[in-house]
C-alpha cells in the first residue's frame, strides 16, 4: 500500500461535508456490514470514514465511486454520522481539485449534463419532443400543476411511457397542469451524487429561475431523485416549490375519484422501492395503496422491501457506469422478483427502470417479467 | 388517618434489591420504612436472574433471604401491589397517600397453595418470564414471591351475566372450558368439564344445552353452540389415557343401584372422595338408559364405554346382571355398605289402553330402543308408525328408518308446538323423510293371519290447558279413518320400576317414584339415597347427573357423621338489559354460530353411523372465540378458583383501598425497564425466532424459568451450542437511547459463560464495539471468559441479521474491523443486549422530582450529594438513578439510607 500523506485541504473539505456527525463515528463497522456492495463484493465504508476521520483517504481507490447512495447505511447508522455526504465530498476533492483520475464514465456524463441539460447528451430543443403527438399545454403563469418528466422520460425511448401515462392520466382526471419543455435541465442529483458540486449549482440556479420565473408552485415530478433534490436540496440555493412524487398524486387522484378504473388488470406485480423514495424520505405506503387500488392486480413483496429494501444500483452516478456482471444490484433484484413468480416489476423512478430494463437483456428469464412504472400501471387500467 | 412519624420514618418507592437494601438498613437504625413495591411481590429485576455477576451466584439464592428479611422485619411494612399516589409537605414531613391495589384475594386467608390457579381458565403471557411463559388470570408472580400471596389479574367487567353456568343443573364452568378451547387448551377444557360432570362426551352429544336457551350471546346474534363444543373437547383427549387423580380411601363402602347417569355421577363422585363404590346394574351393559335408550347414531356406544371405563379405572366396580331385588336384595346391600344409592332411572313402558295393543307388530318404544341397542337389530315392517311426540318417539322413528321401514310416520295426538321432543331433533325426522302425522291418534288395531295388518286413528282438536298445561287434545267426533300399517312403536312415555324397594319400606310417590328429602337426597330409610328419573321421573340426562353428585356429597356428609352441606342457593339465569345488549351490539360484531357439518342425509339412513361430525380444532377455536365471556381481557369471573379455594379467600367485591403515611424521607429506586427492540429492524427481533434479548435469555436459564432452567432455542427447542450476543443494541446509538447501559459487557460475559456451565462446550461470540470492563476485577473476570468458557469478542457491531430457512439459524453480517473484511456467522441463537431504561417516570411526577434528558433522576450536586434528587429530603438510587450493576445499586442503596438517616437526624 502506498504512503498516504494527510492533505489539510482535503481533510477540511470531507470534514466540513461530514460535520460534527463525522467526529462520532466509533468505528462499528455496521455501516460496512448493511451495504449492499458486501453482498457482491467487499466494501468496507467503516474503513473510508475512517480515512476521512484521518485525512488519509486513498483517492486512486475505485471504493470511492462504489457507493449508490442508497441510504441504507445512514439510516442505522448509530452515530447519525452523513456517510452519503462524506462520499459526496471525497468525490468532490477528485473531481474540483483533482487529485486523482475521475472515471471515464462519470467524466463524460457529467460534461453532457452540463453542455446539453441532460445526462443522454440530447438536444436540448428536443426536451419536449416526447410529448409532441399528445394534449399537452406549455406551462403559463397560473397553470395548477407543473409536470417535470426527468432527463430519461423525456429522451430515453424505453422510458418516455412513463412521462406518456403521466399525461394521459392527468387529463384522464382534467388536471390543469403543463410542461417546461425546452425551459428546464436536468435536477442535478446525480452529478452532485458523483461529485460536481459545480455543475449541480449551475442546474438548480437555472432551474429555480425557470421555475420562478414561470410562477411554478407545484412540481408533479416521476423521479424520485427530482423529488429529493428540489424538495431537500434546492431550498438550500433559494428554491421552495410543493413538490409531489406521481405516486403520491396518483392515490390523490384515487382517493378523489378523479379517475376510476375501467379494467382489471390481473397481474401478480411485484413492488421495487426506490431508495430515493423510500429510505430517503419515507414513502413506502403510497405506491402499494396505488396498485392495490387496481382491480385484479395482486400485489406481492420482494424478501427485502420497504426500510430493507435493495438498491437497483444506479444512483450516485453509478448508471452512467458499467458495473461487472456479477456485481449489479439491479441482476439480483430482478432474479428475486422472477423467482417470487411475479408477472411485473413495479418501480416508480426512472433510474431503477433504466437499471431493470438493462437487467432483462442479461438475467437468465430475465424477458418472462415486464418492467413498468406504477404511472403506467394505472393508466393501463382507466 | 396517616399513620407514622415525620421525623422516624421513611418512605422507599420501589421493591427491587436498592429500595430491599434501603429498607433494611433504614429498619435496622431503629426506622420506620414504609416499602411500596407496584408489582404484587418484592425482588424486582434481580429476582428474573439466573445468576449475579460478579461472583455468578444463583440471583434468587442471593435475593430470597434479603426478601424474607425485609417482609419480617419489625421496622419494615410491606406495600406490595401499592403505588404512591400523592406526595405533600417537605422534608421531615412529607404526607404520601398510598393506593393498595385490590388483588381480589384476602391476602390475610390466602395460604399460596395454587389450588385457585390450577383451575384458572385464562391463560396469559406471564411478564415475568418476559412474555416466553405462561401464568393463569390468578397468580403469583413466581414461586418465591414475598409476599407469596395470589392477584386476580381482573382488567374488565364480563360482559356477559354467564347465564349458561346458572342453567345447566351441574353448573358446569361453562364460560371456563370455552376459554380453554378458545386458547387451544382442549385436555383441560375436558378436565375442567369433568370437574362437574362425569359424561362430557356424552353430554356433548345429547345434553338438551339448558345452557344454549339462556346463553347471553344470543341475545345479540345466536347462542353459543355449548354442547357442541363440549363435545369437540371430549373428542380431543384420549379419554383411555387421561391421568388418574390422587384418590385417599377412606375405607367405607357405598352400594349404587343402577349405572345409568345418575348412579354413575354418584359413584364418580365418591369414588374421587375415596369410597369404596359398586354399582348394580341389571342389565348386561353399564349405562342405563345412555346404553339401551338413546340409539348409536346419536351417542355411540364406544363413547360412552370410554367415559365408563374411566370412572371404572376410579376405582368403582360395576356388576352387571345382577338385578337388585332379584340377585340379590337390598337387604343384603345394605350389611355390606355403608350407604346406598337407588338411580335406576324409569325403565317401563307406558300403553296405550286400544284394542289390539297386544297384538304382535305392537311394540313398545323403550323396549324397541333396548332390544336394538343390546342387540344391534330388531324386526320393523315396510309401514311403520311411531305413536308419541317426545324424544323417545323420534328416537324410535330414526331407528326404525334405519331398520330399513320403508315409511315411517310419527303419529302425534296434539299440534307441532306441543311435541316434547327438541326442534333440532324434529328437523332431522323430517330431512330423514320421516312424515309427522299432527292431530291423530290411534284408537284401534286390526290384524290379518295374527299379525298387526291396520290401524284405526282418529283426528283430535285442542282444548284447554290440561294439568300438563298443554292444550288437552280432544277426539273429533267421526273422524275416523283407517291405515295399513305393519309395525306400531308406541312410544308414550316412561315410568320408573320400583317394587323391589319396598321391601325396606321405602315409601312411593302414587306415580311410581321414589319420595326423597330434596335437602339430604335421602330416602325415609336410614342410610338409602336415591336421584334422578327414578325420583323425579323422565327427565333429561345432565338432571340426572346433577343428582345423583347432590346425593354423593350428601351421602358423603353421611359416612363422615356431619350435618349435610347447606346447597347454595340456586341462582336464576340472567338475561342482558337492553341497554346492555345495545353496548356489547356496538362493541362485538355480530358473528353467526358455527354449525357442525352433519353426515348427508342419503348416506346416514342407512347405518347407525353417527350423524352430527365434529367440529375441526379451528371450527371449535373460532366458535369458542364468540364467548362474550371470553372477549375480555384478564379474568372472565368464571369463580373457578373461588370454588377451589379451601381458605375462601377469594373476594370479587374487592376495592382498592387507600393509606396515609407521614414521613421525614423518601427514597426513589423505581429500577429499570427494557428498552424495544424490535424498531431495529435490521436485528430481526419478534421476526427471528432464535434472536432474543438478554432478559429473554435470563428466564430461559433460570430454574424457576419457562424452560426450568434447560437454555432451549425458540424454533425448536434445541440446545444451542453455538451462540452469539450483541452489545449496545438501542445503547449508545443517537436513534434509540444515547447513553451506555453500563451493564451489558458484563452480563454478556456472565450469560455466556453460563451458558457453558450449563452445557459445557457451547461456544459464544460476542459482538462488541467498546469493551467496558470499568470495575475491579472485570478485565480478569473476561479473560477468564476467553480461557476457560470458550468464549470469543468481535470487535464489530453487525449490519444485519437473516436467517437460514431450513433450521431457523440466525446468520449474522458484520465487517470485521480488523481486517475489513465483511463476513457471515451463522450461529443457533442470537440475544441482543438490549438497552435499559429508567422506570422512573410516573414516580418522579408524584414526588415533583426532576429527570434528566435521558430520563434518570437529575442530581444538582453530583459530586458531594451524589444520591440527592433536586427536591429536599428526597434521594435516589439504582437504575432509577444512572445505569448500574447490581453491587452498585446496592451500594448506592446504602449510601441513600444513610444519607436520609442524616437528614431526619437534623443534618442537611
Amino acid at each position: 500500500m502506498m504512503a498516504l500523506i494527510p492533505s489539510k485541504e482535503v481533510v477540511d473539505v470531507v470534514l466540513e461535508a461530514g460535520g460534527e456527525p463525522l467526529k462520532l463515528c466509533y468505528q462499528c463497522g455496521l455501516c460496512t456490514a448493511t451495504c449492499p456492495w458486501n453482498l457482491v463484493r467487499s466494501f468496507s465504508i467503516r474503513g473510508m470514514v475512517h480515512q476521512s476521520q484521518l485525512g488519509l483517504v486513498d483517492f486512486e481507490s475505485e471504493d470511492i465511486w462504489l457507493c449508490a447512495t442508497c441510504n441504507t447505511c445512514v439510516k442505522r447508522c448509530p452515530r447519525g454520522v452523513e456517510i452519503i455526504d462524506i462520499m459526496r465530498a471525497l468525490r468532490k476533492v477528485i473531481v474540483e481539485m483533482g487529485v486523482a483520475k475521475v472515471p471515464d464514465a462519470l467524466r463524460l456524463s457529467a460534461k453532457n449534463v452540463s453542455v446539453t441539460g441532460n445526462p443522454l447528451a440530447e438536444l436540448q430543443e428536443k426536451r419536449a419532443d416526447w410529448a409532441k403527438d399528445l394534449d399537452v399545454k406549455p406551462f403559463i403563469e397560473g397553470t395548477e400543476l407543473l409536470y417535470f418528466p426527468c432527463c430519461y422520460p423525456a429522451y430515453e425511448p424505453k422510458e418516455k411511457g412513463i412521462a406518456r401515462a403521466t399525461v394521459g392520466i392527468l387529463n384522464e382526471a382534467r388536471v390543469d397542469f403543463g410542461i417546461l419543455g425546452v425551459k428546464e435541465s436536468c435536477c442535478g442529483d446525480l452529478v452532485r451524487k458523483s461529485g460536481n458540486e459545480t455543475i449541480f449549482r449551475r442546474l438548480a440556479e437555472s432551474n429555480i429561475k425557470a421555475f420562478t420565473e414561470n410562477g411554478v408552485k407545484r412540481i408533479l415530478v416521476s423521479s424520485p431523485h427530482c423529488y429529493n433534490t428540489f424538495k431537500n436540496e434546492y431550498p438550500d440555493f433559494g428554491g421552495n416549490f410543493e413538490v409531489i412524487h406521481s405516486t403520491q398524486y396518483l392515490l390523490e387522484l384515487v382517493k378523489e375519484h378523479r379517475i376510476e378504473f375501467a379494467k382489471e388488470l390481473n397481474k401478480r406485480v411485484v413492488y421495487s422501492d426506490p431508495c430515493y423514495l423510500g429510505r430517503h424520505n419515507d414513502i413506502y405506503d403510497e405506491p402499494r395503496e396505488v396498485l392495490q387500488s387496481i382491480p385484479g392486480l395482486e400485489l406481492v413483496e420482494l424478501p427485502d422491501f420497504r426500510e430493507e429494501a435493495l438498491c437497483c444500483g444506479g444512483g450516485g452516478g453509478r448508471i452512467w457506469m458499467e458495473t461487472k456482471k456479477g456485481e449489479r444490484f439491479c441482476d439480483l433484484r430482478l432474479e428475486q422478483a422472477i423467482e417470487l413468480g411475479a408477472e411485473v416489476l413495479a418501480v416508480a423512478c426512472p433510474i431503477c427502470m433504466c437499471m431493470f430494463k438493462d437487467s432483462q437483456l442479461t438475467v437468465d428469464k430475465g424477458e418472462s417479467i415486464e418492467v413498468k412504472d406504477v404511472t403506467e400501471l394505472v393508466h393501463e387500467a382507466i | 388517618m396517616s399513620r407514622g412519624n415525620g421525623h422516624k420514618s421513611v418512605l422507599v418507592i420501589g421493591g427491587g434489591i436498592a429500595g430491599i437494601q434501603a429498607s433494611l438498613d433504614l429498619a435496622n437504625m431503629g426506622l420506620q420504612v414504609y416499602l411500596v413495591e407496584k408489582s404484587p411481590s418484592i425482588g424486582g429485576r434481580m429476582a428474573q436472574l439466573d445468576k449475579t455477576f460478579p461472583t455468578n451466584d444463583c440471583a434468587m439464592c442471593i435475593l430470597a433471604p434479603k426478601m424474607i428479611e425485609a417482609s419480617s422485619h419489625a421496622n419494615i411494612e410491606l406495600y406490595t401491589y401499592s403505588e404512591a399516589e400523592e406526595v405533600s409537605g417537605e422534608v421531615g414531613n412529607f404526607r404520601v397517600k398510598i393506593r393498595k391495589r385490590s388483588p381480589f384475594v384476602d391476602w390475610s386467608k390466602c395460604t399460596g397453595c395454587g389450588l385457585c390457579e390450577e383451575g384458572c381458565p385464562v391463560i396469559l403471557p406471564n411478564e415475568f418470564d418476559q412474555g416466553l411463559g405462561k401464568r393463569k388470570a390468578i397468580f403469583v408472580l413466581f414461586p418465591q414471591a414475598v409476599p407469596k400471596k395470589y392477584v386476580i389479574d381482573k382488567r374488565e367487567e364480563r360482559p356477559c351475566k354467564a347465564a349458561c353456568k346458572d342453567a345447566c343443573p351441574a353448573h358446569t364452568n361453562v364460560l371456563g372450558y370455552i376459554k380453554l378451547i378458545a386458547e387451544g387448551e382442549f385436555e383441560e377444557a375436558y378436565k375442567l368439564i369433568r370437574d362437574t360432570n362425569p359424561l362430557p362426551a356424552v353430554c356433548g352429544r345429547i345434553c338438551y344445552a339448558p345452557c344454549e336457551e339462556v346463553c347471553n350471546r344470543g341475545q345479540l346474534d345466536e347462542p353459543m353452540a355449548i354442547r357442541d363444543l363440549k363435545r369437540f373437547a371430549a373428542d380431543h383427549v384420549n379419554i383411555e389415557e387421561l391421568e388418574l387423580p390422587t384418590i385417599t380411601k377412606t375405607g367405607k363402602k357405598v352400594a349404587i343401584v343402577g349405572s345409568g347417569p345418575a348412579g354413575l355421577a354418584a359413584a364418580n363422585d365418591l369414588a374421587i372422595k375415596g369410597y369404596g363404590v359398586t354399582v348394580f346394574e341389571a342389565l348386561p351393559e353399564p349405562g342405563g338408559m345412555l346404553r339401551v335408550g338413546i340409539p348409536e347414531y346419536r351417542l355411540p356406544k364406544e363413547v360412552l364405554r370410554k367415559e365408563i371405563g374411566y370412572i371404572q379405572k376410579l376405582g368403582v366396580e360395576i356388576r352387571t346382571g345382577v338385578r337388585v331385588g332379584k340377585d340379590i336384595t337390598l337387604e343384603e346391600i345394605r350389611k355390606e355398605y355403608g350407604a346406598i344409592f337407588i338411580g335406576t332411572g324409569a325403565h317401563g313402558g307406558m300403553r296405550l289402553g286400544v284394542e289390539g295393543e297386544d297384538l304382535s307388530g305392537v311394540m313398545e318404544g323403550i323396549s324397541f330402543l333396548r332390544v336394538v341397542n343390546l342387540r344391534g337389530k330388531a324386526e320393523v315392517g315396510k309401514r311403520t308408525a311411531v305413536i308419541g311426540g317426545g324424544n323417545t318417539a323420534v328416537d324410535c322413528a330414526r331407528t326404525a328408518k334405519r331398520l330399513g321401514a320403508e315409511e315411517v310416520r310419527i303419529v302425534y295426538r296434539r299440534s307441532r308446538a306441543e311435541m316434547p321432543a327438541s326442534a333440532e331433533e324434529v328437523a332431522a325426522v323430517e330431512e330423514e323423510g320421516i312424515g309427522i302425522e299432527l292431530l291423530t291418534t290411534p284408537t284401534r288395531f286390526f290384524s290379518e293371519n295374527g299379525r298387526l295388518a291396520r290401524m284405526e286413528c282418529i283426528r283430535m282438536k285442542l282444548g284447554e290447558p290440561d294439568a300438563s298445561g298443554r292444550p288437552r287434545p280432544i277426539p273429533i267426533e267421526g273422524s275416523e279413518f283407517t291405515t295399513p300399517v305393519d309395525t306400531v312403536i308406541a312410544a308414550l312415555g316412561q315410568v320408573p320400576e320400583t317394587e323391589f324397594v319396598t321391601e325396606l319400606g321405602i315409601s312411593l310417590s302414587p306415580r311410581g317414584t321414589i319420595g326423597i328429602d330434596p335437602k339430604t337426597r335421602a330416602t325415609n330409610i336410614e342410610g338409602v339415597f336415591a336421584g334422578g328419573d327414578v325420583v323425579t321421573g323422565p327427565a333429561f340426562v345432565i338432571d340426572a347427573i346433577a343428582a345423583g353428585q347432590k346425593a354423593a356429597r350428601s351421602i358423603d356428609c353421611y359416612l363422615k357423621r356431619e350435618p349435610v352441606a347447606v346447597e347454595e342457593e340456586e341462582r336464576v339465569p340472567e338475561k342482558l338489559s337492553e341497554e346492555e345488549v345495545a353496548d356489547r351490539q356496538k362493541r362485538y360484531p355480530s358473528q353467526k354460530r358455527v354449525k357442525m357439518r352433519e353426515e348427508p342425509t342419503q348416506e346416514r339412513v342407512k347405518d347407525f353411523r353417527e350423524v352430527s361430525l365434529a367440529y375441526t380444532p379451528e371450527e371449535a377455536i373460532e366458535e369458542a372465540s364468540r364467548c362474550l365471556a371470553g372477549l375480555i381481557e384478564g379474568c372472565i369471573e368464571c369463580h373457578e378458583c373461588e370454588k377451589r379455594c379451601e381458605a375462601k379467600a377469594l373476594v370479587y367485591t374487592m376495592q382498592d383501598e387507600h393509606v396515609e403515611v407521614d414521613v421525614g424521607a423518601i427514597i426513589l429506586a423505581t429500577g429499570l425497564d427494557l428498552y424495544d427492540v424490535s424498531p431495529l429492524t435490521e436485528y430481526g427481533y419478534g421476526k427471528i425466532k432464535n434472536v432474543i434479548t438478554a432478559l429473554e435469555y435470563e428466564r430461559l436459564t433460570a430454574a424457576s424459568g419457562p424452560t426450568f432452567g434447560e437454555l432451549r432455542r425458540p424454533s425448536d427447542e434445541k440446545i444451542p451450542e453455538n451462540i452469539a450476543f450483541i452489545q449496545c443494541v438501542g445503547s449508545r446509538d443517537f436513534r434509540h437511547k444515547t447513553y451506555c447501559s453500563a451493564v451489558c459487557c458484563m452480563h454478556a460475559t456472565k450469560e455466556a459463560m453460563l451458558a457453558y456451565e450449563h452445557h459445557p462446550g457451547t461456544k459464544s461470540t460476542i459482538f462488541y464495539i467498546d469493551m467496558r470492563a470499568v470495575g475491579k476485577g472485570f478485565q480478569e473476570y473476561i479473560a477468564r471468559a476467553q480461557e476457560e468458557y470458550n468464549v470469543t469478542y468481535i470487535r464489530s457491531r453487525p449490519g444485519k441479521i437473516e436467517v437460514t430457512p431450513e433450521n431457523d439459524n440466525p446468520i449474522i453480517w458484520y465487517e470485521d474491523t480488523t481486517t475489513s473484511e465483511t463476513k457471515k456467522f451463522e450461529t443457533e441463537l442470537v440475544i441482543l443486549c438490549q438497552a435499559m431504561i429508567p422506570r422512573n417516570e410516573e414516580a418522579a411526577k408524584i414526588l415533583g422530582v426532576s429527570l434528566d434528558d435521558c430520563g434518570f433522576v437529575e442530581i444538582p450536586d453530583k459530586i458531594f450529594h451524589p444520591l440527592d434528587t433536586a427536591r429536599s429530603g428526597i434521594f435516589a438510587c439504582g437504575y432509577a438513578h444512572s445505569p448500574r450493576d447490581i453491587p452498585d445499586s446496592v451500594t448506592q442503596a446504602s449510601g441513600a439510607a444513610a444519607r436520609v438517616a442524616e437528614v431526619l437526624a437534623g443534618g442537611s
